[in-house]
């Protein structure tokens, strides 16, 4: 359930703190707002429209259903600061519009967080605790209450009955198929919000990281972006203006994942990587059910 | 309304309105996730737990599972009788309806070009073989034999009499053979075999048990006369009723009369070979011994 709250829509998030003082409504300088509000600043561009002048510049190599459009959107540069668009390119829609399915990205990020997940918290049961085997003192005629150990579970210092024993592990697999969803979720989610760009490259004029952080603000992408990159030689000027940024990320296209991409607000494609995830993602749509692992080589399909 | 919806659209329109779809705003779907109950604790795991009031059942002394007070229980009154005695060592076959396999070369998973072996159905995802549990190949069951309609050369392993004349009915070609457990593991699975790098085993001949059947013409056996089928062929049309098509004159004849070798496991290999599939190429022997091994 996503609550809608009413003052989002209204935008006057920022005339609610206005100073006492003055008449005009200005912001208090250290004042942090959370990126999660609708920024009224971050101007909603609109899809591109049919009568566009701009080149198209991909079209879906995977053949479309015919009930189905492909989705059309801008085509930036990263080489200009400026934001104009160089063309529009058309994205599959069993990749890019699929039903925004929540419990899918939830449970893809819940088991991406948790199958690796090994607790070594471990308790000494009351038979571990060093001692402990000598009654304490005899049965009767003490006067005190009947023990067989010190070390039992209701003695100060003695074992724990119920507590973690020992590493555990919390593996678990979900099918390939609802992992692979769960990234076709994520994609189409950041499309529909407007928080997904296609970039032509990733070349940038210097390896300077103020340039990129200027280019994400005068854009109005966000607060943290994610560049994904296709192939093994990364352009060196990106490399090195993203090494010590914490907010502009770059990963290869083998390692999109669902965490990465809801953990930073923007994610930025090149026309090479979404050809790569859209043939990696549709893939398993039409595909037989593995006889042996899918790395043996197969004759009729690849 | 006269054009298609698209799926979906609506969620992602509406989902252009609401906050980014972030780490914090993950939940499961509601009723999703049910907490399991737990005993001892709140008004009504608690208090006995479910254990009822006092005696055995409440302080866990019931006795073993089938006891009757005393009495000579069930389980021990009635005698023995081996009604699945060995039922883990019989031979098992998968069903293969003709209705099935029908549905199969409409889709074009099964190419009817080619000899039908079971490596075939298994690569169109037709059936599926466990060799490990007893599985011994594929049989041919006649559900849907009024439906079917394809010539083919098919191989399996049991066939009832009405497949038999299904087949037949239409100019194809069926017969039954044999495949010991180890060749119906490389049959299966041939790729994960080949990498092994081990030399193709030649198949075993059938048990005792199982010689009469594979013999026997109105089975189709592979180890059986070449005319006896022929008759057996012409005695089954008569019995069901139509013109046995004569294949000698069908284009597919090379095709539909290829018959794999007694010891044979695939078409173009025979046993000994080995396989390099990462430089594509064969291995042959050439140790006199190991040919007289592999030739017998």
């Amino acid at each position: 359930m996503l609550r809608v709250s009413l003052l989002l829509r209204s935008g006057g998030a920022a005339r609610r703190f206005s100073s006492s003082f003055s008449g005009a409504s200005v912001l208090p300088p250290n004042l942090l707002l959370p990126s999660n509000l609708v920024d009224p600043a971050r101007l909603k561009r609109p899809p591109p429209p049919a009568d566009c002048p701009l080149p198209l510049l991909r079209k879906c190599d995977a053949a479309v259903p015919s009930h189905l459009s492909p989705v059309q959107t801008w085509v930036e540069t990263l080489q200009r600061p400026d934001g104009e668009p160089l063309g529009l390119a058309q994205l599959h829609p069993d990749v890019f519009a699929v039903r925004p399915r929540l419990d899918i990205l939830h449970d893809v990020e819940r088991w991406q967080r948790n199958f690796k997940r090994i607790s070594h918290a471990s308790t000494k049961v009351r038979s571990e605790v060093r001692g402990g085997g000598k009654k304490p003192w005899n049965q009767k005629g003490s006067g005190r209450a009947r023990h067989g150990s010190i070390r039992s579970p209701i003695w100060r210092g003695g074992g724990v009955s119920h507590g973690p024993r020992g590493p555990t592990s919390y593996y678990y697999m979900l099918p390939l198929k609802v992992r692979v969803q769960g990234l076709k979720v994520a994609l189409s989610s950041k499309m529909a919000q407007d928080f997904l760009h296609i970039v032509d490259s990733l070349n940038i004029p210097t390896p300077d990281p103020q340039y990129l952080l200027d280019l994400v603000r005068h854009r109005h992408w966000g607060d943290s972006v994610l560049i994904v990159h296709v192939g093994d030689e990364f352009p060196e000027n990106l490399l090195q203006a993203t090494e010590n940024l914490k907010t502009v990320n770059v990963i290869p296209a083998i390692g999109l994942n669902v965490h990465s991409m809801l953990k930073h607000e923007v994610v930025v494609l090149t026309l090479d990587t979404v050809k790569f995830l859209e043939d990696k993602l549709l893939w398993h749509d039409q595909r037989y059910t593995p006889l042996y692992p899918f790395k043996l080589p197969y004759a009729d399909f690849p | 309304m006269s054009f298609p919806k698209k799926p979906g659209s609506k969620a992602l329109d509406v989902l252009q309105n609401l906050p980014r779809i972030s780490l914090a705003n993950l939940r499961p779907e509601p009723g999703a996730k049910k907490t399991a109950p737990r005993r001892g604790r709140g008004q009504h795991g608690g208090n006995r737990s479910g254990r009822g009031h006092k005696g055995q059942r409440q302080r866990g002394n019931r006795p073993r599972l089938g006891f009757e007070g005393g009495q000579t229980p069930f389980y021990l009154a009635i005698p023995k009788y081996g009604f699945n005695e060995g039922h883990s060592r019989r031979p098992q076959y998968q069903p293969l309806s003709l209705k099935r396999l029908q549905y199969l070369i409409d889709l074009g998973r099964v190419d009817t070009t080619q000899p039908i072996d079971l490596t075939q159905l298994v690569n169109a995802r037709g059936v599926t073989i466990q060799p490990l549990k007893r599985d011994y190949g594929v049989q041919l069951v006649d559900e849907g034999e009024d439906i079917f309609a394809a010539k083919i050369h098919i191989e399996v392993q049991r066939a009832s009499e009405g497949a038999i004349a299904a087949i037949e009915r239409n100019g194809g070609v069926i017969t039954t053979s044999f495949y010991d457990p180890i060749s119906l593991g490389i049959v299966i699975k041939p790729v994960p075999f080949f990498l092994r790098g081990q030399p193709i085993p030649k198949r075993m001949l059938p048990g005792q048990d199982m010689v009469p059947y594979y013999t026997d013409a109105g089975n189709r056996g592979y180890l059986a006369d070449c005319e006896k089928i022929q008759q057996a062929r012409l005695a089954l049309a008569q019995k069901y009723g139509y013109i046995l098509p004569d294949i000698s004159k069908d284009e597919l004849y090379h095709m539909l009369s290829m018959r794999k070798d007694v010891r044979q496991i695939f078409f173009g290999l025979a046993p000994g070979w080995v396989v390099n599939m990462s430089e594509k190429k064969i291995l042959k022997p050439t140790d006199e011994k190991l040919l007289k091994y592999y030739s017998s």
